[in-house]
């Protein structure tokens, strides 16, 4: 199955950095989150893996091909980069007929992907008139059109009702069960946490993090113990390695550790532990926190 | 099939599947026979050539700009519009070969200019010889063979310079308005005023040399042959930076 790889990539508009030594691989069989605030460089880097820009410098490669190499697109690769890409006077039917024509797909395959996304029974209709939903599930219709076995969608929750929402998370689900590599870029990490396995994160075109989905959650996690002792117990944690943070005179608060740890470490230190629990934080903090991590590394470097 | 022949069908496909083609054909057709209809009223009046004669059926057959027009304007929509609607971009994940997907669009539309301007003439053509049937003459002077291919030739020029702007520029519509200005006014107009004697090496001057038949004045146009060189000159020249401007753009 296929692979999509992104090495020491740079993207420079004038004097605007949009990407910035950008490397990262995609694997097939799972569903990856390109994730990063508007204006990160996801969409720019996208458009240079699928041949719609050119990179200032590196490489944005499909099985070791740029996209222009590929040998038959439609069927290799399917994207969904916005729900504006359709000439308002054609039906949705026409739109996709065009590109079955261009590339040699036959014409029930067109009916298929309709059916696929619900759009069967506005297949006549001019895309004119579709709301922001119809369009997204027309512009993904297109993406399934050759069956492709890489699927990369940039922002395809957008103008998504909450079926639509759950029917599109479902299928993402089940497209990486089959094998293939799903990559899907999102502003928002909380709209993708329920479908992702891998996240990969972006802030100001530099890459923050590349980790699964399981890691990154673990990062959120926050063990809070009350305890009579708390200054010898932020002690104790801080020389364990846990990052701790001294809540007030009878709290203290682990970051990254697991319950177990920590109360390992009370114990070994003979503190008296009245109460331990685990909070979860959610994950949109933890995703600006990385996100102003970076702002604040860039200030402090110029 | 092969992929050209693929991408040349889906271009068709693209044309007759929005209003543009269809409005912008039956316009012309309109018009060049409304042209002739009323070439024929006026004919003999006011200096007008009498009906019948060379000069009248040339007047009354000076309807083959009708097809340039329309042929410029539909190659800068066909063109144009791929990029307004952004339409350019599932064509390009489904055949990133930008280079023979512009050389099909543009064989498309000089192939559609061809036939359309053929058509238009042949409809133009016909009513001038049923008028003149209805006034019992017969007479259709040797040049209008001349002036079928001519208006085929010019039609798929302006098909191609259609692309190419529509290629060149990112608005559509100011494209439209500023080439229709420029066939109108500024290159007869401004240009000729300006350099004296230059207007007849201007794309729509070479089309007047291959529409129209030589008038009082044959200096002011350039005989059919050069024009056509000249006019479809220009057509390749527009192509060549329209085809390095669509290699190179970054789609956003």
């Amino acid at each position: 199955m296929s692979t999509i790889s992104i090495q020491n990539l740079t993207k420079r508009y004038g004097s605007v950095l949009a990407v910035d030594d950008l490397s990262f691989d995609v694997e097939p069989g799972r569903v990856t989150g390109f994730l990063g605030p508007n204006g990160s460089g996801k969409t720019t880097t996208l458009r240079i893996l699928l041949g719609l820009a050119t990179p200032t410098t590196g490489t944005a490669t499909i099985d070791g091909l740029a996209y222009h190499e590929l040998p038959d697109p439609v069927r290799q690769v399917g994207a969904a980069l916005d729900s504006g890409c359709f000439h308002p006077g054609r039906s949705a039917a026409q739109h996709l007929r065009i590109i079955a024509t261009a590339t040699g797909l036959p014409r029930r395959r067109v009916d298929e992907v309709l059916g696929l996304v619900g759009l069967s029974d506005v297949a006549g209709r001019r895309v004119g008139g579709f709301s922001l939903g119809m369009r997204q599930r027309l512009s993904l219709a297109g993406a399934l059109l050759g069956d492709p076995g890489v699927l990369v969608f940039d922002e395809p929750l957008n103008g998504l009702d909450p079926d639509g929402i759950r029917w599109l998370r479902g299928l993402l689900r089940e497209l990486a069960a089959q094998g293939r590599t799903v990559f899907v870029s999102s502003h928002l990490l909380t709209e993708v946490a329920q479908t992702v396995d891998d996240v990969v994160v972006l802030a100001r075109g530099r890459l923050m993090t590349q980790t699964t989905l399981p890691d990154l959650v673990a990062r959120t996690a926050v063990v809070r113990v009350r305890t009579p002792d708390a200054s010898r117990l932020f002690e104790v944690l801080t020389a364990a390695g846990m990052q701790v943070r001294l809540v007030d005179g009878s709290t203290v608060e682990a970051r990254s550790a697991t319950a177990d740890a920590v109360g390992m470490a009370a114990a070994a230190a003979g503190v008296t532990i009245l109460e331990l629990s685990r909070h979860d934080e959610d994950l949109e903090s933890l995703f600006f926190e990385l996100v102003q991590q970076n702002h604040q590394n860039q200030e402090i470097a110029a | 099939m092969n992929g050209t022949l693929r991408l040349a069908r889906a271009e068709l496909r693209k044309l007759f599947t929005t209003k543009a083609l269809p409005v912008s054909f039956a316009i012309a057709i309109v018009l060049a026979i409304g042209s002739v209809i009323v070439d024929a009223m006026v004919a003999g009046k006011n200096g007008s050539p009498r009906l019948g004669t060379d000069a009248g059926v040339y007047q009354m057959l000076k309807f083959g700009a009708i097809t340039c027009v329309v042929m410029l304007i539909l190659g800068i929509l066909a063109a144009g519009s791929e990029f307004r609607h952004r339409t350019i971009i599932p064509v390009l994940l489904a055949t990133p070969h930008r280079a023979r997907i512009f050389a099909v669009k543009v064989a498309v539309i000089a192939g559609l200019g061809a036939v359309f301007s053929a058509v238009v003439f042949g409809l133009g053509l016909g009513t001038i010889e049923l008028t003149l049937s209805a006034h019992g003459m017969h007479h259709l002077p040797a040049g209008v063979g001349h002036l079928y291919a001519g208006t085929v030739i010019s039609s798929a020029c302006f098909g191609m310079i259609g692309v190419a702007l529509g290629a060149l520029t990112r608005n559509t519509i100011g494209a439209i308005v500023a080439a229709i200005a420029w066939t109108l006014f500024i290159e007869q107009v401004i240009l000729a005023a300006i350099v004296p004697g230059i207007e007849k090496w201007l794309p729509t001057a070479a089309a007047i040399g291959l529409t129209n038949a030589p008038g009082p004045d044959p200096g002011r146009v350039l005989p059919p042959t050069t024009a056509g060189l000249v006019l479809a000159g220009y057509a390749l020249a527009l192509l060549a930076a329209a085809s390095r401007t669509t290699m190179r753009r970054d789609l956003a």
